[in-house]
């Protein structure tokens, strides 16, 4: 043994990958980086369930198979419906290091870095896929930019996306992860947000029934900033997606909502973080579950409030529907509040269909399979209508969900 | 042939306890029944069991409807063969729209009478001229299945489903408890613009009053899970006169 620390086992092939590839192109801060971040992997290794945080996420899956770093090109296709406004800078990962090195740079904050979570700092050192939007202060981007992920079977893919909006800008993102085959899609968003900017961020996972998808989006919003981020999980046989609000600034505004649906035997965690460090900010959370089958799903939802945040409003709401009996739900909210004068609430419900308004629709002619689909797309709708506006967007979400009603066939 | 004959029924509830005690009906179509009695009577129950509402336990007797074994039968497939229950406590279901329910209830219906489902412009046209029938603005329709309907949009919305579905046996279950008087009548117009000679209507209520509107053919009163007296409409006067206890002790 030398002198450096050990390295997990976990980690080799991934270490191996990352040393045989050459970045030559690439400019040295970025290079040492990369480095770093793969420095730091190598000493953690991956979460255990030990790890409170990962206390009810199953990683056999991602531990027993072999995911060899597998970027190419061409795994991400952006769309714009109308033009791009000037003030408004939009490419892939692979665009932005060729000609706007500086806005990557910029948005790849070092101290990032010191507290990641190992997966974090593996799409650190490995990311080539991705996105980066750069918007300048006062500018709206009205129409949505639509982002499809796509990981191809056989390996692992590490898409990194950065966001920065300038103050009083707009925008509207969404974003599809779609895994294919036996592939493993490990995703970091960073998102900034200046003095009363305001991000639209949906997501949609819907891998396919073998991948495995681990996502991080992390969001710092400054002074009167406006944050919404809807997740809606569909696929992946195991997944996890972490969203992390940071409310820098005073009066930030944060909405975290989503949906997941799951059957067979699949596994998503879902967790957040809202970090309350100023003043007069505000947090909905509404999260929707409905399991399936031998499905297990997971919400974790953390709120901090730390010391001088006084005036935080935050209110967080995990609702989870079981429709077997081996299907299976953990939730767990956790308030941490160090302020005064602060109102923060939290409610979690875990149950079955109401059985009254099923007889109620029975009794109207309509069959029992029809009206428990019903009763779920309800379920499930209500959480997209209170987070996303009316229009296509809405209808797109809504769309989704009916599909994966109309698989169920149940 | 009668549209339905309960013969000799008894059932209980979940936690064992004998509501009907030996009930015996003979409907035929295009009568109008009233089944009387006091709270705990059965009057309910006996609605619930007919409609299939879970929770219940026949334990003795048969129900016959066009001749098939009704208690064979699904809740949702009773519905199809035209047996409709008009709820005591309609059910608020969020995030279920009224009009998509409706339309997804009627087409069921018509679908299992061999009839092609109504197409979007159709569907409204009906709608209209029943909602005018009762009274009914069209924003209700916009709304969740009566989630935050005041009582009486609650009842008025149930008799406009019946108006929609057009089924063979009505069972109204306490329809006129809660209403005031103008929302009374305009319920009973409703139920009686649906009087037809292929139809039967079961009219489940504590009250004489709404008989006073919607005159039956024949009125049951029920005590203790039983069918203590049948007779025609002056029965329902001498009860209001006598009461339920005078009938109890006769009986």
């Amino acid at each position: 043994m030398c002198a450096m620390a050990a390295v997990k086992t976990e980690t080799v092939p991934y270490l191996e990958a990352f040393r045989a590839r050459t970045r030559d192109s690439e400019p040295a801060w970025l290079v040492e980086r990369r480095r770093t971040a793969a420095a730091r992997f190598a000493e953690l290794g991956f979460p255990t369930r030990r790890q409170e945080q990962w206390r009810f996420t199953n990683l056999a899956p991602l531990t027993q198979g072999a995911f060899p770093p597998n970027s190419v090109e061409n795994r991400i296709q952006i769309e714009l419906a109308g033009e791009l406004p000037a003030g408004a800078w939009l490419g892939s990962v692979q665009e932005a290091l060729r000609d706007r090195p500086e806005v990557l740079r910029a948005a790849l904050d070092e101290a990032e870095l010191a507290g990641a979570q190992p997966f974090t700092l593996l799409n650190a050192a490995l990311f080539d896929d991705g996105y980066i939007l750069a918007i300048e202060p006062g500018t709206a981007v009205e129409h949505p930019i639509e982002v499809v992920h796509r990981g191809e079977g056989g390996g692992s893919f590490h898409p990194r996306s950065v966001i920065l909006l300038g103050e009083r800008s707009s925008a509207t993102i969404v974003e599809t992860f779609e895994g294919r085959g036996k592939s493993w899609t490990n995703s970091v968003s960073t998102v900034r947000l200046g003095p009363n900017a305001h991000l639209r961020h949906v997501m949609v996972q819907e891998s396919g029934p073998e991948a495995i998808h681990l996502g991080l989006a992390r969001a710092a919003l400054a002074a009167g900033a406006r944050y919404e981020n809807f997740l809606l999980t569909l696929g992946a046989r195991l997944s996890r997606f972490d969203v992390h609000a940071i409310i820098e600034g005073e009066g930030a505004r944060c909405g975290l909502a989503g949906v997941t649906l799951l059957r067979e035997s699949q596994e998503a965690t879902v967790a957040t973080f809202v970090d309350h460090a100023a003043p007069g900010g505000e947090t909905r959370e509404v999260f929707k579950c409905v399991v399936d089958d031998r499905a297990h799903g997971v919400f974790l939802g953390k709120i901090a409030v730390r010391p001088g945040a006084d005036k935080t409003d935050a209110k967080q709401v995990s609702r989870n529907l079981l429709l077997s009996p081996r299907a299976a739900v953990d939730t767990k909210p956790e308030l941490e509040i160090l302020a005064d004068d602060v109102k923060c609430s939290h409610g979690a419900t875990v149950g079955d269909l109401d059985a009254d308004a099923l007889f109620y629709l029975r009794a109207r002619g309509i069959d029992e399979a029809a009206a428990r689909a019903m009763l779920i797309e309800a379920f499930a709708v209500d959480a997209i209508e209170g987070a996303v506006a009316a229009g296509p967007m809405r209808d797109h979400l809504r769309r989704r969900v009916g599909a994966w009603l109309e698989q169920s066939g149940s | 042939m009668y549209l339905l004959e309960i013969n000799n029924l008894h059932a209980r509830v979940g936690d064992g306890k004998q509501i009907l005690k030996g009930v015996s009906l003979k409907i035929a179509p295009g009568e109008v029944h009233a089944i009387m009695g006091p709270n705990g009577s059965g009057k309910s129950t006996l609605a619930g069991v007919l409609a299939g509402k879970p929770g219940y336990e026949v334990t003795e007797g048969q129900v016959l409807y066009e001749g098939r074994d009704l208690l064979a039968m699904p809740p949702d497939e009773r519905a199809r063969a035209g047996i409709f229950l008009a709820f005591q406590y309609p059910v608020e279901i969020a995030g279920v729209n009224n009009m998509y329910f409706l339309r997804s209830a009627l087409n069921a219906v018509r679908r299992a009478r061999g009839e092609k489902d109504l197409d979007a412009g159709q569907f409204l046209k009906a709608v209209r001229e029943k909602l005018k029938l009762l009274e009914i603005g069209e924003d209700l329709l916009q709304r969740a299945v009566n989630l935050g309907f005041s009582g009486g949009e609650k009842k008025r919305n149930e008799i406009f489903q019946m108006a929609m579905l057009e089924p063979k046996l009505a069972i109204l279950d306490e329809t006129d408890s809660g209403l005031d008087i103008d929302a009374l009548r305009v319920v009973s117009n409703g139920v009686n613009r649906l009087r037809d000679p292929k139809r039967a209507i079961v009219l489940i209520t504590h009250y004489q009053r709404l008989l006073d509107y919607v005159v039956p053919d024949r009125v049951h009163v029920l005590g203790d899970g039983r069918i203590l007296q049948s007779g025609d409409k002056s029965l329902a006067l001498e009860l209001e006169k006598g009461g339920y206890g005078h009938l109890g002790s006769a009986a």
